[in-house]
């Protein structure tokens, strides 16, 4: 008997003298990301972007010494998955910080169980405005909101187009109706009057009926926010339809992946989107990333990519400053970030009825010869913009 | 001038999507007619054929109208199979939920939408065909014409087509021996088997026809839509929906029925407001059933009576 609690003991201590000897060398982050579902596109991309990161990081010695591990949990985009997620890395997995997921819905039910539970947490790609205007002290913003989205296109409409009319087309989701708020916000505030501004559900298989609505309306420019497909199909209609409008654009997401290109064909010819970031972007290091995802996937990253790849050094910046990894040691050494990232630089203010948010410049992509080139604002401009836009009878 | 060229473009949108969704109706339609259940996977079997369409354009580039030929027969199969092995025995099952059969076709969408999800992952798809934004113009024909309409090349294509299955549907239920059996079945069973009609055989036949109307749906769509593996539902509701307005299991009804909620639809879109459409199909459906819960086959019956 004596014998029999002595092997125990002994297996006991051996495998906790392993546990924590493992503990020691790897550091397991767990981030939430849509991997099914529909927002499954995005989540890959990011997850990808995650990746080369942690290789990255890890090449260079790691957080502290300590290699990052990264595990992804599949949200399938559906806030109650991500909730459930976040509680479990925090309450059970006790992981210092919390960071990651794509759609707006899903960051922010992360955010109000962060907060809660006081554990910094990094959104990294969910743009709607009202996630940090909450006052939250644990939560932190990578990506500009919604609301500055469209800085980069206003002024390129304040200073080349000058419209007077808009139309604005959005999805009835929390990013396509905050989208079309701060739309209307910044058209009113440039003096332009805004003709139609409808909703639509996502999954519709005919615009016909609204964007028929638009071209009676005679709008000088269509803005549209979008998921990808929609998006394609609303630009296919348009030429079908023959609206012209001095100007098509997309409030980024769906308008400014390739994969935008490849479905609506030459009817995304001289769209033009907001973006956040783009592959020629002069930032250090933003190229070497594009290049590296390039050749690693076929295929550039979106902005997407970009705030997750930035994101886990963002992270690895905060831990490796922090005085310990108590919860408001880390949260101290995140307020504290003043760095320079591939997305651009990153500091988290308070300031316009928001904290914690980082605020930067945004861009305006155009398609040109059924490539992505950027032509706002001029000194990141990686090709001259086109403009006016050709009708669409007169296209061939 | 706006106003009309507005309306009239709207009809023109609407009587097109309503030609389809009579498609995705018939199906639903033939089945609860025959089996006197209403099969709510079949908005999944769609999504099954527009993937075979989606394989076939991407690895073989076999245009998606083209690809009907092959999803139509692969999924008369598959029916005939998931009716024999599946329906079948759980139709002879005495239970005491009188719609287990209900509850079967639920968990079959559920495996299948989950299992496209495993194989295909969530990525949305489409087969961008390369006259996918051609269309034709009213003015290119009758250039002083005062008002612009376009119809959408594909569009045009995929109703033709919707046109002709349900033409050449109508000819095999009341020209051939097989139709009329299926007929017979429909309305009323045990006059059918007194007179030798062998129900099982019709019923198996049935749902593979079911099948073939879903599956040349799902062939017509993807050219104009895209594909993801939880569309399924969607199209249930649309068949659904068009089901009951059509009177549960009237096919000349499910046409009619199809029409009017296409044109309801896009006129929603149009004077509402696009956000509104999903809304607008569930007033009609509580309205079908409220005010008239025979459907439009209740109204062709009575016109018929009077005459």
């Amino acid at each position: 008997m004596k014998r029999l609690s002595f092997f125990v003991t002994i297996i006991f201590v051996v495998s906790l003298f392993s546990v924590t000897a493992y503990a020691q060398e790897v550091l397991k982050l767990g981030i939430p990301l849509p991997l099914t579902g529909t927002n499954a596109k995005f989540g890959e991309i990011e997850k990808k972007s995650y990746e080369i990161a942690m290789q990255e990081i890890n090449a260079k010695g790691g957080v502290k010494g300590k290699k990052i591990v990264l595990e992804f949990e599949d949200s399938q985009g559906k806030p109650e998955v991500a909730r459930s997620i976040v509680e479990r890395l925090i309450d059970v997995k006790k992981q210092p910080i919390v960071f990651g997921e794509y759609s707006s819905s899903c960051s922010k039910a992360i955010s109000a169980v962060a907060e809660e539970r006081k554990v910094s947490y990094l959104v990294v790609t969910g743009a709607t405005d009202d996630i940090t205007q909450q006052k939250y002290k644990y939560v932190f913003r990578l990506n500009p909101t919604n609301a500055y989205y469209a800085t980069g296109l206003m002024s390129f409409l304040n200073t080349v187009v000058k419209p007077k009319t808009i139309a604005i087309l959005y999805e009835s989701s929390d990013f396509g109706t905050s989208g079309a708020e701060d739309m209307v916000h910044q058209a009113k505030k440039a003096g332009i009057k805004v003709l139609v501004k409808e909703q639509y559900e996502k999954g519709a298989v005919d615009f016909r009926p609204i964007l028929s609505k638009v071209k009676a309306a005679k709008p000088d420019v269509i803005y549209m926010v979008s998921y990808v497909m929609d998006a394609a199909l609303l630009m296919r209609q348009i030429k079908e339809l023959r609206i012209d409008s001095k100007l098509y654009a997309g409030g980024a997401a769906g308008f400014a992946i390739p994969e935008f290109i490849q479905n609506a064909k030459e009817a995304s010819e001289l769209v033009m989107t907001a973006t956040l970031w783009s592959p020629q972007i002069a930032y250090p290091g933003a190229r070497e990333f594009a290049e590296k995802y390039k050749k690693l996937y076929k295929d550039y990253p979106s902005y997407h990519g970009a705030e997750a790849y930035s994101a886990l050094y963002v992270v690895k910046d905060a831990l490796t400053r922090a005085k310990s990894w108590k919860p408001d040691d880390i949260r101290a050494a995140m307020k504290s970030t003043n760095m320079m990232t591939a997305f651009g630089p990153v500091k988290f203010q308070d300031k316009e009825g928001y904290t914690n948010q980082n605020f930067m410049d945004t861009l305006v992509m155009q398609v040109i010869k059924g490539k992505h080139e950027t032509i706002w604002p001029q000194k990141y401009a990686s090709a001259q913009y086109v403009y006016p836009i050709p009708k669409w009878r007169e296209r061939k | 001038m706006e106003q009309l060229e507005l309306f009239l473009q709207t009809l023109i949108a609407g009587f097109m999507l309503g030609g389809l969704y009579a498609l995705i109706g018939l199906g639903m339609a033939l089945v609860m007619g025959v089996m006197r259940v209403i099969n709510l996977a079949h908005g999944d079997f769609m999504m099954i054929a527009m993937y075979i369409a989606y394989w076939l354009f991407t690895l073989f580039d076999i245009d998606p109208y083209l690809s009907v030929f092959i999803a139509a027969p692969a999924l008369f199969l598959f029916g005939l199979a998931i009716q024999k092995y599946l329906l079948t025995p759980v139709m002879k099952v005495e239970s005491i939920l009188p719609h287990n059969l209900v509850i079967l076709t639920v968990g079959l969408a559920m495996v299948f939408s989950n299992l496209a999800t495993v194989f295909f992952t969530g990525d949305y798809r489409s087969t961008p065909v390369s006259y996918a934004s051609n269309a034709w113009y009213l003015t290119d024909f009758w250039s002083e014409s005062p008002i612009e309409l376009s119809l959408s090349m594909p569009w045009t294509l995929s109703f033709v087509l919707a046109v002709v299955i349900t033409i050449g549907l109508w000819i095999f239920l009341t020209k051939t021996d097989m139709g009329k059996s299926i007929r017979a079945t429909s309305q009323d069973v045990d006059a059918a088997l007194l007179m030798g009609v062998n129900v099982n055989r019709v019923r198996m036949m049935t749902f593979g026809i079911g099948m073939i109307l879903v599956a040349a749906a799902g062939c017509l769509f993807i050219p104009i839509y895209y594909l993801y593996p939880a569309l399924g539902r969607q199209f249930t509701n649309v068949g659904f929906v068009i089901t009951v307005i059509g009177g549960m299991g009237s096919t000349n009804g499910a046409v009619i029925g199809g029409l009017i909620l296409g044109i309801f639809e896009s006129m929603t879109a149009t004077y509402i407001g696009m956000g509104w459409a999903p809304a607008g199909r569930f007033a009609i459906f509580v309205a079908a059933l409220v005010f008239l819960p025979g459907g439009i086959a209740s109204l062709i019956r009575k016109g018929r009576l009077g005459k």
